[in-house]
């Protein structure tokens, strides 16, 4: 079973997304900012990372930028912001990210995109 | 008339208010743990509700409420080899790796804080002597450090119950630990190997003088800190040791409730964070 | 080799300590980031210590030494000091921005009385960090800043962080609102979704 980290400060945030994804039938982790998504990171595997940017002591851009710097821990990530201006994006696939999207996902969208960068069929 | 009574819903706010401020994640399983911690100090708070004490915990400028449930919340009790898999981190890894950039005239430097009655510090000396090769070519030096002066003389005196030293090994037992009246009592040597410090982490005059360190071990302290203290005292910490040191929390802590300063290493025994390399 | 106490205290520090703010305005500026971090810990007793700190932050590269400017701000904590953080909530800088969100969180009392523009701030991320900032704000106003926020903020994503916040501070005064919020916002599943569960934790059932 495919498993993904939800990486966002804000818990509504994290339970929606967590919904959508369990339904889909892959199991989920959260963390709450950059640090401890890395920790959970290096000690467990994904399949797929959903970054949060603004989050306290250490934002999505930095989170993926360490991540990047592992060998082992090169899966997607896509990163979700309320920006949606174009100097963002390019952070975000300067930092690492797979796919930048902006806030807030519908349900199908992030399906779509989440089977597309797993290598999985669309539905 | 007061309502001790905790909704579900309540429960949910309460446990990701908890694991925002802590790290620490309550599941819905653990509830009944957590509600009687809670209804008790409801009462003793004098809340007429979940919701007047919530207001509390959330705001009280002093933090001294959250501590305290804090304290309820975590189990504290303090014996030798606790969380020994630190220790094993220690000479598995971050010692070959510290020493691999050090200079050879110059000590390793170890730092225990809090050093609370001293089974910490006396875990690792054992630990150094016992399973570390390294120490037949270096010196090392292990500082404990506490707030509390009459805890930092209960340390220096060494003496155990048997609960507290029952995951010592056998030998190490004989080695290192005598019989006196009222308990075991850490060896002479051990005992001089550790220099005990009173030194108050929010006092910069005090974190000043603590220089050069490679390690340095602060299990379960900052988790009673208020936000700002930490961020703070991890600052100080920061001070303290040499680029490249590493820095060991509790099990239950983790550096993202506390500062950015430090940057996640991966080991296999543990999870530990380093003062990057790089740094000025 | 062995295990052994160190023999000497380090005596270097008590120098350190009698330097006067002149010479802590001078470190402030230093080439080596650890002077730079003393100085920026030592200058809150030194006047104008706060739009030093500022001027420091706006230049300084090093982490390490903006996480300690930004301690030292909070503990200064006049309206100065707020002041010059709302400006970092402009900042390109993500990291800058989060930190100067953390700092305020620290300074309830400081950050009040301006709360109310911040909230109106022109710029929808500006009002994000504000609601962001509300979370730890303990003022009579807050529960009613966030019900004003859901009513007539344009901004969804604004509309979506004070939702997530009602449902832990919020109380009955709140449904109408949410309940609004779920009407202007009928094609966005989160805003459903986060509504309804900020109305069930409110109600409690």
């Amino acid at each position: 079973m495919k498993h993904i980290l939800i990486v966002d400060d804000a818990s509504t945030v994290r339970m929606y997304h967590r919904n959508i994804l369990e339904a889909a039938g892959y199991t989920v982790d959260e963390a709450v900012n950059g640090i401890e998504a890395l920790e959970k990171a290096l000690t467990g595997k994904f399949d797929l990372y959903i970054v949060d940017i603004n989050m306290p002591k250490m934002d999505g851009y930095e989170f993926l930028q360490q991540l990047r710097r592992e060998p082992m821990h090169q899966a997607p990530a896509v990163m979700v912001s309320t920006e949606a201006a174009e100097l963002d994006h390019t952070k975000a696939y300067f930092s690492g990210a797979n796919l930048y999207m902006v806030k807030p996902i519908k349900p199908l969208q992030m399906m779509t995109y989440v089977r597309l960068l797993m290598g999985e069929e669309s539905a | 008339m007061s309502d001790h009574n905790i909704s579900e819903h309540d429960f949910d706010k309460f446990a990701e208010f908890f694991y925002r401020k802590t790290g620490i994640k309550f599941e819905p399983s653990k509830r009944y743990f957590v509600d009687k911690r809670l209804t008790e100090r409801m009462r003793e708070t004098g809340s007429d509700s979940f919701r007047h004490y919530f207001t509390t915990l959330r705001f009280q400028a002093s933090g001294e409420e959250l501590q305290r449930l804090t304290n309820l919340l975590t189990v504290n009790e303090t014996y030798f080899m606790r969380e020994d898999y630190q220790f094993r981190c220690l000479i598995d890894s971050m010692l070959p790796d510290v020493i691999s950039r050090h200079d050879p005239r110059k000590p390793i430097r170890i730092w225990c804080i809090p050093s609370s009655s001293g089974e910490e510090p006396y875990s690792i000396a054992m630990y150094l002597l016992e399973e570390w090769e390294g120490i037949n070519d270096w010196d090392v030096e292990l500082i404990a450090s506490d707030i509390d002066t009459q805890i930092l003389a209960t340390a220096q005196k060494g003496i155990y119950s048997e609960r507290s030293i029952r995951n010592v090994p056998a030998s190490w037992k004989r080695r290192y630990f005598k019989s006196v009246p009222g308990g075991h009592q850490v060896s002479e040597d051990i005992r001089d190997a550790v220099e005990f410090t009173r030194i108050n982490l929010s006092e910069p005059a005090d974190v000043r003088s603590m220089r050069n360190i490679d390690i340095i071990f602060c299990r379960n302290l900052l988790i009673y800190f208020d936000d700002k203290s930490r961020k703070v005292a991890a600052e100080y910490m920061y001070e303290a040791m040499s680029p490249g040191g590493y820095i060991c929390l509790g099990h239950t802590e983790s550096m993202g409730r506390i500062s950015p300063l430090y940057r996640v290493k991966k080991f296999p025994a543990a999870i530990v964070y380093q003062r990057p390399l790089e740094a000025k | 080799m062995a295990l052994k106490k160190s023999r000497k205290k380090n005596t270097t520090q008590s120098q350190n300590e009698k330097r006067d703010c002149n010479q802590i305005r001078n470190e402030l500026l230093s080439d080596d980031a650890s002077s730079r971090r003393w100085a920026a810990r030592d200058i809150v007793n030194c006047p104008g210590a706060t739009h030093m700190l500022l001027d420091q932050l706006n230049n300084e590269e090093e982490p390490s030494v903006r996480q300690v400017i930004l301690s030292s701000l909070t503990q200064l904590g006049d309206s100065e000091a707020v002041e010059g953080l709302v400006n970092c909530l402009r900042s390109e800088d993500a990291s800058l921005r989060n930190e100067a969100i953390e700092a305020m969180k620290q300074l309830p009392e400081e950050v009040a009385p301006i709360m109310a523009t911040l909230l109106n701030d022109p710029d929808p991320d500006v009002r994000i960090f504000a609601v962001n900032i509300l979370e730890s704000l303990c003022h009579d106003d807050v529960e009613q800043w966030l019900v004003s926020v859901i009513r007539d903020d344009e901004h969804v994503n604004v509309c979506a962080t004070a939702v997530d916040l009602l449902g832990e501070v919020g109380s009955e005064i709140s449904i109408e609102a949410l309940t609004g919020l779920k009407d202007r916002f009928t094609e966005e599943p989160y805003i459903q979704f986060a509504a309804d569960l900020a109305m069930k934790r409110i109600s409690g059932d």
